[in-house]
């Protein structure tokens, strides 16, 4: 029965599609437009993860983002558990852990599967699943062990550096990431489009989901068809197209409106008047900070040690 | 200072010019010169001008741009580079003065309207302006949030020694508290005195189309029971009216008004069958763990104009939006026409039940004024026999000669008109308005609540208005239902609902001023209220006694002869 071209194309038609297909499908269930507000919503509280020193937030991911190019696999697992181990103490909202999940966990399983989809290894080639003729013409031979592993290894790197992104986005408040990039001697401005940026987002989220509300309150249908309803999707397709070109200018008007008042106040409230600006807050360094960067150090070094003694090394090539 | 005037009579214009931001900011050509002690505030930079004259915006979700309430305080003296004590001593000081002491670390996403409000106010004050200026700060606010923002900019005034001046409509929300009230007309200033002379003269305010407080009105219309002038509160009313004529005469007509009602009442539940359109029939909305809509059991009958009222956050909306299926009912069901409504069929059901959202700009999406109206006729399959059809829907809304205009030329009441109009081409027979009233000077107010009679008087339909903006619908819905906390509170005649007084201020919602001075004067005994200006001095007059009353001295009856200005129909509407 397997041995049959057409339930091979079927399920090799399905390995295709069909896990991709899974992404939105968890988006639209298990996050929507309005859940994307909890993926970079700062989350006022009051934790040690919290109160740490802003430049060394800033430096984390980027010195775990370092860690995850240039070690193996192998230590890599270890880096990974590193950087999901804060989590567990910020013990964030089930909600946000469930937004949370989905955005990350949905393009990891993308790129993972797409991995054993296309990448090829060198011969001989071990095959999950060979696909036959009827579907290798779209320029994958099958799903490979191979190419699994190393779509494995990929998303783990891409994950070590996007979870303690957003690890730092919901515990540090935008003004710390202010202070921070000009104590790095960063213009201003960089700081002040990122407190904008992460401050409007959710912004922007609330507006698209009140405009979506009002082209169906008008009549215009954005219902889904069922997933077998197959003859309906490209109908859904060319619908949803067209309502994007439809909210594009209540949208874009609201916003420009937006961006004109926050400008006004930006100038009032003195943005630009000083080369250096003050600081509500006291910087000063705590012991958790110093632990923070001695162990933060102790990695690289241990990490660049062991990279070039070809100990735990990425090997490339 | 209250500066107000018609929309788009140049109050805003003048705010912006007061805190130096025309023409540095905003462009535009600048003649005259707008000074502070001496300087010209037009030659200095924008952060050197708000040390001096600080402006609040209208919408704050728009100038709040940090995260924390004092982060976004912080946010200004930060900029100037001051000294770490001296940043913290101004965020103390604003958040003391603006009542956030004990909201410093939340998030400004999570405050409410009014915390919002005066989150920004406390952001402008950081940078210690001698002069604060705030552009419809009262807007978007419920009662209990226009009163936390008041009370905040009294103590200013009284306390810090702050001038404030208040762009708003809301006039006799403000006017109580106001030394001076000015009034602009057609980018003018054509009056400025202070509040108890401001009325003396009508017509500067019927000339800019504002319009006058129903105390003054009142007090104007009866003259003799006001001896000592207008009275700009209900409090100063009622200090005055209490033990007076006028008190014994309202009772007497109370009385009257009663028997009445009850003869009227009774002929009319026993004469009308009801027919609901809309029902709610145990309906209950979760949302997280908290409960937006609890355990509501409510008809709508055909014909019917049904005002929701209630305090921000208390279901209004997230009850009238189950309507057209936007939410989902935890528990109960929803009906139209005895059909359940499926949740999130939103645009089937809104060719049934059309839903007038409070931001009318997001519900226009093309590029004429025709495309527009003729939108919904693209989309969906048109009922035989339509409330209106597109033509008739450009000679009823006045869009005559500009069907080929953009709806964004049109004027913010245009643009509600044109939503309005093309919710209504061809489909509903229920029309719910979320909030229609909120944000727009008295004269547009009117003028939106005339075309909603005039709807209903073409086509018949039932009209639900969800709001906590009751100026004008006091007087003209046939039933209010208050909504507190999820729940049903009161339902039934606005004239009886709004005697209530306690209760509705107890859910967050302040009655109207007549109706709390009726209350004021006759406690439990005010089962009924009058709600316009007009049928109350008529009552109050119809019942005075023969005797020279107490107050003004003359016969209230002959005094209205004596005083032409006193005569009802000299008070504008």
């Amino acid at each position: 029965m397997m041995s049959s071209l057409l339930v091979r194309t079927l399920v090799s038609y399905l390995l295709v599609f069909g896990v991709p297909l899974i992404l939105p499908v968890a988006f639209v269930k298990l996050v929507g437009l309005g859940g994307l507000r909890e993926l970079v919503t700062y989350e006022a509280r009051d934790t040690p993860l919290h109160r740490l020193d802003p430049r060394l937030k800033v430096l984390y991911p980027i010195a775990m983002g370092i860690l995850s190019i240039l070690l193996s696999w192998k230590f890599m697992l270890i880096v990974f558990g590193l950087s999901i181990l804060p989590w567990f103490w910020l013990r964030p909202s089930s909600q946000r852990i469930r937004v949370l999940t989905v955005m990350v966990i949905g393009p990891a399983i993308g790129g993972f599967w797409s991995q054993g989809l296309y990448y090829l290894p060198s011969p001989p080639i071990h095959f999950l699943y060979q696909f036959p003729p009827t579907i290798s013409w779209l320029g994958s031979p099958g799903l490979t062990t191979y190419g699994l592993i190393f779509g494995l290894e990929q998303t783990a790197r891409v994950l070590v550096t996007v979870s303690t992104s957003m690890l730092i986005l919901v515990t540090t408040d935008v003004s710390d990431f202010t202070w921070a990039f000009e104590r790095f001697r960063m213009p201003p401005q960089v700081g002040f489009a990122l407190t904008a940026a992460l401050r409007f987002l959710p912004e922007m989220v609330s507006r698209t989901t009140l405009v979506l509300r009002a082209v169906e309150l008008r009549g215009y249908d954005l219902s889904r068809p069922r997933w077998y309803q197959v003859t309906r999707w490209p109908d859904y397709v060319r619908r949803m197209s067209r309502c994007v070109v439809l909210i594009t200018v209540p949208l874009l008007v609201g916003t420009l409106r937006g961006t004109t008042t926050m400008a006004m106040v930006a100038d009032a409230r003195g943005f630009g008047a000083a080369r250096r600006r003050g600081s509500l807050k006291q910087h000063q360094i705590a012991a958790i900070d110093i632990w923070g960067y001695a162990v933060l150090i102790a990695l690289v070094v241990t990490a660049l040690v062991l990279n070039y003694l070809h100990i735990g090394a990425r090997l490339y090539g | 200072m209250l500066v107000t005037g018609a929309s788009g009579c140049g109050k805003s214009t003048l705010a912006l010019t007061l805190a130096g931001l025309i023409p540095s900011r905003v462009h535009g050509e600048l003649r005259g010169k707008v000074t502070f002690g001496g300087r010209p505030l037009s030659g200095l930079k924008p952060y050197e001008a708000s040390q001096l004259v600080g402006l609040v915006f209208q919408n704050p979700n728009l100038q709040l741009i940090n995260q924390t309430v004092q982060s976004e305080v912080a946010f200004g003296p930060e900029n100037l580079a001051l000294p770490q004590p001296e940043i913290a001593a101004r965020v103390s000081w604003c958040l003391e003065v603006t009542g956030l002491a004990g909201m410093r670390q939340s998030a400004t996403t999570t405050l409410s309207g009014g915390q919002k409000q005066r989150t920004a106010i406390a952001a402008t004050l950081a940078m210690r302006p001698r002069i604060l200026v705030l552009d419809e700060p009262l807007s978007d606010l419920d009662p209990v949030g226009a009163q936390e923002v008041l009370g905040t900019l009294r103590r200013l005034a009284r306390d810090e020694g702050t001038g404030v001046v208040v762009v708003e409509h809301r006039v006799d929300e403000v006017a109580p508290w106001a030394d001076r009230v000015v009034l602009m007309d057609d980018g003018r200033i054509i009056m400025d005195r202070p509040p108890r002379d401001a009325w003396a003269d009508q017509q500067p305010w019927a000339k800019a189309g504002v319009g006058i407080p129903d105390l003054i009105r009142l007090a104007h219309a009866v003259p003799d029971a006001f001896p000592a002038g207008v009275p700009l509160s209900v409090d100063e009313a009622l200090d005055v009216l209490r033990g007076s004529w006028f008190e014994a005469a309202l009772a007497r007509s109370g009385a009257a008004r009663g028997d009445a009602a009850a003869a009227r009442a009774a002929g009319a539940y026993a004469g009308v069958p009801a027919v609901p359109v809309l029902s709610w029939e145990g309906v209950s909305v979760d949302f997280g763990g908290n409960r937006a809509v609890d355990d509501v059991t409510l008809a709508v009958n055909a014909g019917e104009w049904v005002a929701v009222v209630g305090a921000n956050g208390s279901g209004k909306s997230t009850l009238t939006g189950l309507t057209v299926g936007l939410g989902k009912p935890s528990s109960g069901v929803v009906r139209f026409r005895g059909q359940p409504v499926r949740p999130g069929r939103v645009f089937e059901h809104a060719a049934q039940v059309a839903l007038l959202l409070q931001a009318a700009d997001e519900m226009l999406f093309e590029t004429t004024v025709i495309r527009e109206l003729e939108f919904g006729g693209r989309f969906r399959a048109q009922p035989a026999d339509p409330v209106l059809d597109v033509e008739g829907a450009v000679e009823f809304f006045g869009f005559r000669g500009l069907e080929q205009a953009s709806p964004w030329e049109l004027s913010q009441g245009g643009r509600q008109r044109l939503a309005l109009a093309a919710l209504l081409v061809g489909a509903p027979g229920v029309l719910v308005l979320d909030e229609p009233t909120t944000g727009q000077d008295a004269e547009h107010m009117r003028a939106f609540l005339r075309l909603l009679e005039a709807i209903r008087a073409h086509t018949g339909l039932t009209v639900v208005t969800v709001t906590h903006d009751i100026r004008g619908l006091a007087s003209r819905a046939s039933r209010v239902v208050l909504l507190g906390d999820g729940k049903v509170r009161l339902d039934g005649p606005a004239s009886q609902v709004f005697a209530q007084c306690d209760e509705l201020a107890r859910w967050g919602v302040l009655a109207p001023p007549l109706a709390r001075l009726q209350a004021g004067l006759l406690g439990a005994a005010a089962g009924e209220v009058l709600l316009d200006v007009d049928s109350l001095a008529a009552a109050v007059l119809a019942h005075a006694p023969a005797a020279v009353p107490s107050h003004g001295g003359t016969h209230p009856r002959g005094s209205a002869a004596a005083h032409p200005g006193a005569r009802l129909d000299a008070v504008p509407p």
